[in-house]
């Protein structure tokens, strides 16, 4: 140690970065609402006044289709794993399970177990920039209202949800990364979390600053790898989207804080993007708010899988029927070779599949289904399907090609089928856009189908009516809670089957 | 380090090329090749006797000190927000024991989490090179895991040793697999990302899973893990490791019942990003089979850093740096330094923007603030828990202090636990210039605390909420786990 004594000028005290002073500090200069504020500011803020009826219209079906999706997927394995593993927890609270008459669970647990069912088969919305939207916060917010003393109104979930949507949207926009098929981290694991605890703090009536610090609090829950993705977890990162997007609103209600800029700073939601640039929330005072919704629709599946394997089905199904114009009939031992012009995705590019999670994300495989079959439906993920001599075989015949002008994005990919036969002539066909594609939306007939045929797999026909009479009326239902009410009617079949069981 | 991180390896994955047809045979590894089933091979087959006398000494100070930080932790405010959420949300169970709060117990998951988020409540708690904090992540599991495990097949104190141990290496070796992690973290707050993964290898253990469950118990932490470094420095940063404790329990429970997740998820597959996700560079290794009776733990080579007050552990060089400095002012006696003797206080230390925090607001921000904890050792000469307080953050003479400190940041400081150095340069009115130079703080594992230092630490700590004999006890049970038959004697003192 030294002691010097030294009459040299000190230099002067250096201008302090801006970026150092903490952000209380920041604040007091002459500068803008910080951008995680507008966020709070806006959740807090957002009204049933400013939805406009293209965003009902949307968002309701939404609502339905994630229902029905829902439903089926309470019959599959990974729903029960995670239901059985769920029931170690009891609490005061109780929430329903879907498309179960009688079992009840902590909120946390319902929207976990809820959530995994709506993602079980890949066969919830899909939206662009790409995420599964609905299924992360539909659940949260349906095991929320449950334990609320005052029910909300179909109104107020309905705005509810929205903002938790709304907030996917805008976040999902802050990076370039986010527009393609993802690599590194499965979106609803980021954004979703995220809309999860909007949606929550908006239906629980939090303060501005709850609602900033809901987000933050809920960012430290973000972020699963894709390497998940095509695995039996991959339902979980829908579930656990759900769960702990409403954990962190019920932290920041009883007064939790995290940082009040994590969506400003690289270090906060910045992490999970290689290029992150982050702007405000819109201005949420407006009468006539802007909902990305409005401008942006999302995409319904017509079979359980990856939203990619919708453009090779449909090209499969095109070529298939050229084939079978041309000679009369289709006969798989006229196939010689068959080649797919694909975007290059590695997680579904899936050569054999082995079980039904690979399945769903091989583009392979449901080009095969579609030429063997003539269709791809929910049986055709069945082990037994997936097995097929006949399948398998054709399966050695498949090559893919990743042309460089098919771009891996939802909204410029496309998919092409080229059948090559022993005979000689080859059958082409292309698809740009599936049907159900934002471009093309199902019909309100056909989406309505799709609904009634998942939700009549578990629950009774008045059930299946009610939920259906109840969504489509939404915004003039008094208390939310008759909606729980109808996906609890189970089918006989389920009750005794339960009783069996007994 | 780096050198090793860079060490050529055997790809496991060849990448698939895109115009296979798919007759052709696969590259595809076989299962066992991978680096994901060499780590779940390690956890289903290492047994007690793996463990060395030099591990097993330096993974029972840690469980000593961890219990203490999480005791003492206990009287936070954050704590008490934890445990009341998960009184609010759940019913009470009765499984696992609450850390200090006599006859408040609740279902494992929970239990693990709030006795997480005491043991980071004040960033007591240990770390380790790489930078993590290791041991917070895991103990809570455990010790609910074993509350959890019927009466009369309660792990022994091996057993329970073991798990910890495995909990501790696996991290380790994940934090091996890339070179960003040698560094002060930027993005991803390490206890979130590899500590889940630490959870859940020592939850597998404990629960005997085979090598696939054990597999997938990671796979599936991978799931649960990371979270962004903007948290650190608020009040959510101890529900980083309070998440880590239940959610790798949570991936281990999961996996036991049979839920899958990817079986590459330590594996580098080029365009799937799995754990590689959380990190810029990712050079996977797999780690060999015990199956000879020699496996060295990491712990054994790298010993960990235990704090002596609660705070980063940036914090511990320029406390003691300017705690020199204060020596040399004030004497050998008790005094304080006035303000106005001093002109400037300059900082020589790394370059790490969440440590920068020239005037913190809060405690979590004053733990993470060098210019704070300078301050305060100027000042009182030493920084101790009481430092933290509203009362003391809020010092005049302490804000005074505050204003005439700017930071430099050598080139030769680097934002490294095992290379940083903290200096500490103070000019007085009049021009003498004093300097404070802290190369090894005491706790590091350079320089670590004597046994007697520690267990003075763990005394001050848990003292606050458990009685002396409960206290002492807990000393002595520690000392002996390895031979403890039946940890319950370890799981009955901690309330």
């Amino acid at each position: 140690m030294t002691v010097k004594s030294a009459n040299a000028a000190l230099p002067p005290h250096p201008q302090r970065e801006r970026e150092n002073l903490c952000i209380h500090q920041r604040r007091h200069l002459p500068a803008d609402l910080g951008i995680t504020e507008s966020f709070g500011a806006a959740i807090h803020a957002l009204n049933t006044s400013q939805l406009t009826d293209g965003v009902i219209n949307r968002s309701k079906r939404m609502m339905l289709d994630t229902l029905g999706v829902g439903l089926l997927g309470t019959r599959t394995a990974v729903f029960n794993k995670a239901l059985k593993y769920s029931q170690l927890f009891t609490s005061r609270e109780r929430s329903s399970v879907w498309g179960k008459s009688d079992i009840i669970l902590p909120p946390h647990y319902a929207a976990f177990v809820n959530g995994i069912a709506v993602h079980s088969m890949d066969f919830d919305d899909t939206w662009h920039p790409a995420t599964h939207p609905s299924g992360a916060v539909l659940p949260a917010l349906l095991a929320l209202a449950e334990t609320l003393p005052s029910q909300p109104s179909g109104l107020d979930l309905l705005l509810a949800f929205n903002v938790g949507i709304e907030v996917q949207g805008r976040l999902m926009r802050f990076s370039k990364e986010a527009y393609n098929i993802p690599e590194r981290f499965h979106p609803p694991t980021v954004v979703g979390v995220m809309g999860s605890a909007a949606a929550s703090a908006k239906l629980l009536g939090l303060s501005p600053e709850q609602c900033s610090h809901a987000l933050a609090i809920a960012a430290s829950s973000a972020g699963a790898p894709l390497a998940n993705a095509a695995t039996q977890t991959k339902p979980l990162h829908i579930g656990n989207a759900a769960r702990r997007g409403l954990e962190a609103a019920r932290l920041a209600q009883i007064g939790l804080k995290g940082n009040p800029a994590i969506l400003d700073l690289d270090s906060g939601l910045g992490v999970y993007y290689k290029d992150y640039s982050p702007s405000a929330m819109a201005d949420s005072a407006v009468r006539a708010y802007k909902w990305i919704l409005e401008d942006q629709d999302v995409a319904f599946k017509r079979i359980p899988a990856h939203l990619g394997m919708h453009w090779v089905v449909d090209a499969a199904l095109a070529a298939r029927e050229k084939l079978q114009n041309a000679v009369g009939k289709f006969d798989l031992s006229q196939i010689r070779h068959v080649t797919l012009r694909v975007p290059p995705s590695k997680y579904v590019n899936c050569p054999l599949p082995a079980t039904e999670h690979q399945a769903r994300h091989s583009f392979q495989f449901n080009a095969c289904t579609a030429l063997l079959d003539n269709e791809v439906t929910v049986a055709s993920f069945g082990d037994a399907h997936i097995g097929r001599s006949a399948l398998k075989e054709l399966l050695g015949k498949v090559s893919l090609e990743t042309p460089e002008d098919n771009l891996p994005s939802f909204d410029k990919m496309y998919c092409e089928v080229e059948i090559a036969t022993h005979q000689g002539p080859s059958y082409k066909a292309r698809c740009d856009t599936f049907y159900g594609h934002w471009r093309k939306p199902l019909t309100l007939k056909h989406l309505v189908e799709k609904f009634s045929v998942n939700a009549s797999s578990v629950l009774c026909t008045e059930g299946v009516e009610g939920v259906i009479d109840v969504i489509g009326n939404i915004e003039s239902v008094a208390e939310c809670s008759i909606l729980g009410s109808y996906l609890r009617m189970t089918s006989n079949q389920e009750r005794l089957d339960r009783m069996r069981i007994l | 380090m780096i050198s090793t991180v860079k060490k050529a390896i055997r790809p496991v994955w060849a990448a698939r090329a895109i115009h296979k047809s798919a007759v052709d045979v696969l590259k595809q590894p076989a299962p066992e090749d991978t680096v994901t089933a060499s780590f779940g091979k390690f956890i289903s087959e290492i047994k007690p006797q793996h463990l060395s006398p030099v591990v097993l000494h330096r993974s029972k100070r840690m469980v000593l000190d961890n219990i203490g930080v999480g005791l003492i932790g206990s009287t936070t405010d954050v704590f008490e927000l934890a445990l009341q959420h998960c009184q609010n949300m759940y019913a009470p169970g009765d499984t696992s024991s609450v850390y200090g709060r006599r006859g408040i117990r609740l279902s494992p998951i929970l239990a693990a989490f709030v006795n997480g988020v005491a043991t980071h409540s004040m960033d007591f708690d240990d770390t380790w090179h790489p930078a993590t904090h290791p041991s917070g992540a895991v103990l809570p599991a455990v010790l609910a895991l074993s509350d959890m495990m019927p009466a009369n097949n309660k792990p022994s104190g091996l057993d329970f040793l073991l798990a910890f141990n495995v909990g501790i290496e696996i991290q380790g070796r994940l934090l091996r697999f890339s070179n960003e992690a040698h560094n002060i973290p930027k993005r991803f707050h390490p206890p979130s990302v590899v500590g889940t993964m630490g959870s859940a290898a020592a939850c597998a253990r404990l629960l005997s899973l085979d090598p696939t469950q054990s597999s997938h118990a990671l796979a599936i932490a991978a799931s649960l893990a990371g979270a962004p470094m903007a948290n650190a420095a608020t009040q959510s940063k101890p529900l980083h490791i309070g998440n880590a404790s239940r959610l790798g329990l949570e991936a281990a429970l999961l996996a036991s019942r049979g839920l899958e997740a990817s079986p590459l998820v330590l594996d580098a597959v080029a365009g799937v990003a799995g754990f590689s996700a959380f990190y810029e560079d990712y050079v996977p290794q797999p780690l060999e089979s015990p199956s000879n009776d020699s496996h060295m733990f990491l712990l054994e080579e790298q010993d960990i850093g235990f704090k002596r007050f609660p705070a980063h552990l940036g914090m511990h060089w320029v406390a003691d740096a300017a705690a020199s400095v204060h020596k040399v002012l004030v004497g050998v006696g008790p005094g304080t330094i006035s303000p106005a003797q001093v002109e400037d206080i300059l900082l020589r230390v790394p370059k790490s923007k969440y440590i920068n925090r020239p005037f913190p607001e809060s405690e979590h921000e004053a733990r993470h603030s060098f210019q704070f904890n300078a301050c305060t050792a100027l000042l009182d000469g030493e920084v101790t828990v009481q430092s933290f307080t509203p009362a003391a953050i809020g010092r005049p003479d302490l804000h005074a202090l505050l204003s005439r400190v700017r930071l430099e940041h050598p080139d030769d400081n680097p934002a490294n636990f095992n290379r940083m150095y903290g200096e500490v340069q103070l000019t007085l009115v009049g021009g003498d210039i004093v300097k404070g130079r802290c190369d090894t703080f005491y706790g590091h594992w350079r320089n670590p605390l004597s046994k007697d230092s520690l267990r003075k630490k763990f005394r001050s700590n848990a003292e606050v909420v458990l009685p002396s004999e409960k206290v002492e006890r807990l000393i002595e049970v520690v000392e002996d786990l390895d031979q403890l038959r039946d940890c319950r004697n370890l799981l009955s003192q901690l309330q």
